[in-house]
């Protein structure tokens, strides 16, 4: 097609300037691009900006504290909005727990310096406890009304009443998934879901690992399904202004000498997430 | 009692959203033909596929594709629940949520006792009591709800030969001498423990997976694995490397099918695991099992 042509090889024919050459190449490109979007059935929106616009809406979006100073300041301030979040650790270490406290979290009131918003729970273990949600959920309310009392500022109290365990619990979205076909089965529907309720602010997937780690032999079929959910994940989250939180298990790697502890699922796996959190054990603190 | 035939149908088919024919996920019947050409006739079969290899096998384009693939997906993905009404559900069943094990001590540490629809996991050294202590929750949850029982039937899978009824019925005279004084209630007891030997870990794993149909014929409210361990200790000698995937795959397919069980039928389930020692190595592994249980631990 005429529009795909470069625009210097034009100019040496028609022995006209390169910005001549642009222009016509541009109303070529318009006439063109107005039949083609008649055709087409929806345009993924273009995804270009410039290192400064991004930096601005990067600032804009926002983080996700984890009530845990120490994470949020290797964060940078929290669970940042448009990347995944990869949490990896022994058994027991508190992945499920941070991913509790994260999907409450989102939900803090602006005036808080929450997000004020809903959370998608991605259950494949089972191990979503409705009552340590509320735990966690109560000491949130808590946390916030001592805020609004002491500063006594209107907006405040006002968020703090409205802020309470059962609200907290309505804007949890919880998908149970059993193996990995329902997990992908859900991946296909998220966008849909998530255009749906647009104040979704965090997805979790608690864990990524399971259901890729039995009843699938084929490895090499589990690196694609693997990489195209990753892919779909960050197109996900920033379409739609979301933060992805996943939780993986760590598998023994055999070494000559010793045996070390990895994160599981591979390691071309280790690429898809844009920051990957190792929870470890140290004596008896993590 | 009667399970309609309606119920137990869907009971069935809730474990197998992957095996779901592609014929009845709303597709075009002309599709699901040409499809099942290639041998794609479920749903796994279907989105385990590239979108390239999807775009080959139903000539259609990429958009025509990505609406087939959400339509097979709506069909075998979950329902989606808030927090708020998952508190409601269990709200209804709240008493009995905790199966009391009746040492006081242990059950105030767990709120109540274990966790009905979830799996617990018992471990410790050789001759601290587990199996012992397997057996007398096996008695309690044939007992009376008003006497922090069940009152149900109780599956109990032994890998070690360890369980004997000799042993079940002193438990039981010595815990509740006033109930079981007359033999009648000793006989029924017994008759409500179900007890299957199962010496190699496939038949284990084979067990489990059938124990849909026994739950509901049975009116099963415990079941309890004596001892996860030592079946996979005999037959996987952790120093060969190929081994260790296989026997991860092996105790994560079980773990599934025991908690999809234990949350479907909201019965606890008790898994006995003999402390592994560490002896090639000098860092610690994590048991593969740790990955798979719920967050109960009794050490």
């Amino acid at each position: 097609m005429v529009y795909t042509c470069i625009p210097l090889l034009h100019c040496l024919e028609l022995g006209i300037s390169k910005e001549e050459a642009l222009e016509v190449l541009q109303i070529v490109r318009r006439e063109a691009s107005g039949e083609e979007s008649q055709r087409s059935v929806g345009l993924p929106s273009v995804r270009k900006y410039t290192a400064l616009e991004l930096l601005e809406q990067e600032h804009a979006q926002g983080s996700i504290i984890t009530f845990c100073s120490a994470l949020d300041e290797i964060l940078g301030g929290g669970v940042p909005i448009g990347k995944i979040v990869e949490i990896c650790g022994a058994p027991g270490v508190g992945k499920t727990q941070l991913s509790i406290q994260l999907v409450v979290d989102t939900q803090i009131p602006e005036c808080f310096g929450g997000l004020d918003g809903e959370s998608v729970y991605i259950d494949t273990e089972g191990s979503f406890i409705v009552d340590r949600v509320m735990d966690v959920a109560h000491a949130a309310v808590q946390h916030c009304h001592l805020i609004a009392e002491a500063g006594q500022d209107e907006v405040q109290l006002e968020a703090a009443q409205a802020f309470s365990v059962s609200s907290i619990l309505s804007r949890i979205y919880y998908f149970r998934c059993h193996d990995y076909v329902e997990l992908l089965a859900q991946s296909h529907l998220l966008a849909d879901f998530l255009a749906e309720h647009p104040k979704v602010r965090i997805v979790v997937i608690d864990s990524i690992a399971f259901p890729f780690r039995h009843n699938l032999e084929d490895l090499s079929l589990r690196t694609r399904l693997l990489n195209g959910l990753a892919q779909q994940l960050i197109g996900m989250a920033n379409d739609h202004g979301v933060a992805v939180v996943l939780t993986n298990q760590m598998t023994t790697r055999f070494g000559p000498v010793q045996s070390t502890l990895v994160p599981a699922l591979g390691e071309s796996w280790g690429h898809a997430a844009t920051i990957r959190l190792i929870l470890r054990w140290e004596g008896k603190l993590r | 009692g009667q399970i309609s035939r309606r119920r137990s149908r869907e009971i069935f088919t809730l474990q197998n959203m992957a095996n779901k024919k592609l014929k009845r996920t709303g597709l075009p019947s002309e599709l699901c033909e040409r499809l099942s050409k290639y041998q794609i006739v479920n749903c796994q079969d279907f989105l385990s596929l590239s979108p390239l290899e999807l775009m080959r096998f139903t000539g259609q384009s990429i958009q025509k594709v990505s609406a087939l693939a959400k339509t097979v997906s709506r069909a075998c993905a979950p329902k989606m629940v808030t927090g708020l009404e998952m508190k409601a559900q269990r709200g209804s069943q709240h008493s009995t949520a905790f199966f009391p094990t009746s040492l006081t001590e242990l059950d105030e540490v767990l709120h109540g006792g274990l966790a009905c629809g979830t799996l617990t996991e018992v471990t410790g050294p050789s001759g601290c009591g587990k199996t012992q202590f397997c057996m007398m929750l096996s008695v309690l949850a044939t007992l009376p709800v008003s006497m922090g029982g069940l009152d149900g039937a109780v599956i109990y899978i032994d890998t070690e030969s360890a369980f004997t009824a000799e042993r079940l019925i002193e438990i039981a005279r010595c815990r509740f001498p006033n109930y079981f004084c007359a033999d009648q209630k000793l006989i029924t007891m017994t008759n409500r423990i179900h007890l299957y030997r199962e010496l190699t870990c496939l038949d284990v794993l084979k067990r489990v997976e059938s124990l849909e149909e026994d739950i509901i014929l049975k009116g099963v409210k415990l079941i309890v694995v004596d001892s996860v361990a030592s079946v996979v200790r005999k037959e996987f000698d952790p120093r060969l490397q190929g081994n260790l995937s296989e026997r991860s795959n092996l105790l994560s397919s079980e773990a599934a099918t025991l908690k999809f069980l234990a949350e479907e039928f909201f019965i606890p389930l008790n898994a006995e695991l003999p402390f592994l020692k560490d002896e090639a190595h000098s860092s610690v592994k994590p048991d593969d099992w740790d990955n798979f249980r719920n967050p109960h631990r009794m050490p």
